[in-house]
């Protein structure tokens, strides 16, 4: 037991100067992507390799993804590994470094130069991923429990740097010829490490310890756990083994087989979690997040039809190849952020605006801080962009890939609406 | 759970002060999700002991509830020098939830 003399506080978390810089990132990378998919709807019936469809695709995938699951994680791995985080300095040399490069970069893919944007966009991105992960690495090494979790969160963010460090790769590639193919042969490596290493791992290593706690769940099965870690790690590394010696024919599926065993595994784990809940009654963010959970289903069905085509036509279906992207996107990774973000930002911010106020007098809870109001009508303007853009792409109709642009640009300016409000809340007592 | 006290009436009023205290994130107070383990009064030197823990070690409104706590039982008993102490020796668990705690979340 702690001693009272010179004791306690509770052990100290993330300071949420930390946090909410990138959470604010994060909410204008995405109105951004948006934005240019206002202007840019042709370029989705086309080829995929594309400046515009580049550019899009990394400010989403690092400038709102990444950016705010590196906020909540520098947040969440100190509850994860029950220790502090090594250095605040370091997330904020991180955040600083990447919020230089993801625009650089995006810019060097818009315009399609090669040159100095991608190339330096590129490096600032890489050396925040490295600083992330030594803040990481630090930060369990120093702590005394180590779990499943964490060692999902560590695992990502290698897989991560990997990933980086191979788009760096490919955009040095075009200047001198390092690789021995033209860099485009490589997209499909670089795009699964990143979803499946770095997306994958770490939404199930944080999701398998968040979505029980805040249920209060009894189900607590680490075993389940180590099982899906080693069938998504064994199947990323089976294709990027088969990626390397191309085999060709029916091996392409064969890494599909463990991850999808993986995801079912994951799947039955939040069913059980859910079924063995303490908390009845589960708010809106926590329904969007468990209804996430199946919409992984989804880009693995497109997948699978892509490997069909593929073996059996002997040609890439170049729409469903953009609508897998798109869904694992805007649909599988977006939908898990827009409902965990209205979960954890206005904790942060109660807690930076109320911490020494509570107990003194009444104050209003977190999910006060934000609207449900807006939230419903960012989700009644979300989920029809999704699908009508979707089909927009399997279709190829420029009219309703712009239309549901535009729905989705209004669900990104609601985002941003929302997460403003949360971050200029001031004190008020009821 | 059962709080262990070296005063019952005193331990009642607290703990009924201390039902104002509400986690923010699940709803329920401090004391039917069973985060207070322990209250001792030492009447000599006019101090207040609370032991008690949180749901998990590095919780993120962690400072807000022991803060909380530590208003509370000032409010409730003026006259004695409050002090809070964090027990992770034994780890919170549902089941420390009371009987009342688990109808509000089954609700």
């Amino acid at each position: 037991m702690l001693s009272f003399n010179g004791s306690p506080g509770p052990a100290r978390t993330t300071s949420y100067n930390v946090v909410l810089p990138f959470y604010t990132y994060a909410a204008f990378a995405f109105f951004a992507a948006t934005l240019l998919m206002v202007f840019s709807p042709g370029d989705f019936i086309n080829h995929y390799f594309q400046p515009h469809i580049l550019a899009i695709t990394h400010i989403m995938v690092l400038g709102f993804g990444t950016m705010i699951i590196l906020g909540a994680s520098h947040q969440l791995v100190p509850v994860l590994i029950e220790g502090e985080l090594y250095s605040k300095q370091l997330a904020l040399f991180s955040f600083l470094v990447a919020a230089a490069g993801i625009p650089v970069l995006s810019y060097g893919f818009y315009v399609f130069n090669m040159g100095w944007p991608a190339k330096w966009g590129g490096l600032l991105v890489v050396l925040a991923i490295i600083a992330y992960v030594i803040n990481l690495a630090m930060s369990m090494h120093k702590s005394s429990q180590e779990n499943v979790h964490a060692v999902f969160v560590l695992t990502a963010s290698l897989w991560l740097l990997a990933t980086a460090s191979v788009g760096l790769l490919l955009v040095y590639n075009f200047s001198y010829p390092i690789l021995s193919r033209n860099s485009v042969e490589y997209l499909s490596l670089h795009a699964h490490m990143g979803i499946t290493g770095w997306f994958l791992l770490l939404i199930i290593g944080i999701g398998s310890r968040l979505i029980p706690m805040f249920m209060i769940s009894k189900y607590n099965q680490p075993k389940i756990l180590w099982w899906i870690y080693g069938l998504i790690n064994a199947g990323l590394l089976l294709f990027v083994l088969i990626f390397i010696y191309r085999p060709g024919g029916w091996i392409w599926i064969f890494p599909v087989f463990p991850i999808g065993m993986a995801l079912v595994l994951f799947g039955n784990y939040c069913y059980r979690s859910w079924q063995q809940r303490i908390r009845k009654k589960l708010d809106e963010q926590m329904k969007i997040s468990l209804l996430s959970v199946l919409l992984v289903s989804l880009p693995l069905l497109f997948l699978i039809g892509i490997i069909i085509a593929i073996v059996m036509a002997n040609e890439v279906q170049r729409s469903l190849v953009i609508a897998y992207g798109f869904i694992i996107i805007f649909g599988w990774i977006a939908s898990i952020i827009l409902g965990m973000t209205f979960k954890t930002l206005p904790f942060i911010v109660w807690n930076k605006v109320y911490h020494l106020k509570a107990g003194i007098s009444k104050t209003p809870n977190p999910k006060d801080l934000f609207s449900a109001g807006i939230f419903k009508w960012m989700i009644l303007f979300y989920i029809p962009g999704l699908a009508l853009f979707t089909a927009g792409i399997l279709f190829r109709e420029i009219i309703v890939l712009q239309l549901s642009a535009i729905l989705l640009l209004f669900a990104a300016a609601l985002y941003n609406l929302n997460v403003i409000k949360v971050m200029m809340h001031k004190p008020v007592t009821l | 759970m059962s709080v262990i006290t070296n005063d019952n009436i005193k331990c009642t009023e607290a703990l009924a002060g201390l039902e104002n205290v509400i986690d923010p994130e699940i709803g329920l107070n401090v004391v039917d999700l069973g985060l207070i383990y322990q209250l001792d009064f030492d009447e000599m030197d006019k101090k207040l002991y609370c032991t008690m823990t949180l749901t998990t070690q590095f919780c993120p409104m962690g400072e807000s509830i022991v803060h909380a706590v530590k208003e509370n039982l000032g409010k409730s008993f003026s006259n004695y020098d409050v002090q809070v102490a964090l027990n992770f020796d034994r780890p919170w668990s549902h089941e420390m939830i009371s009987t009342k705690g688990m109808n509000f979340l089954n609700e």
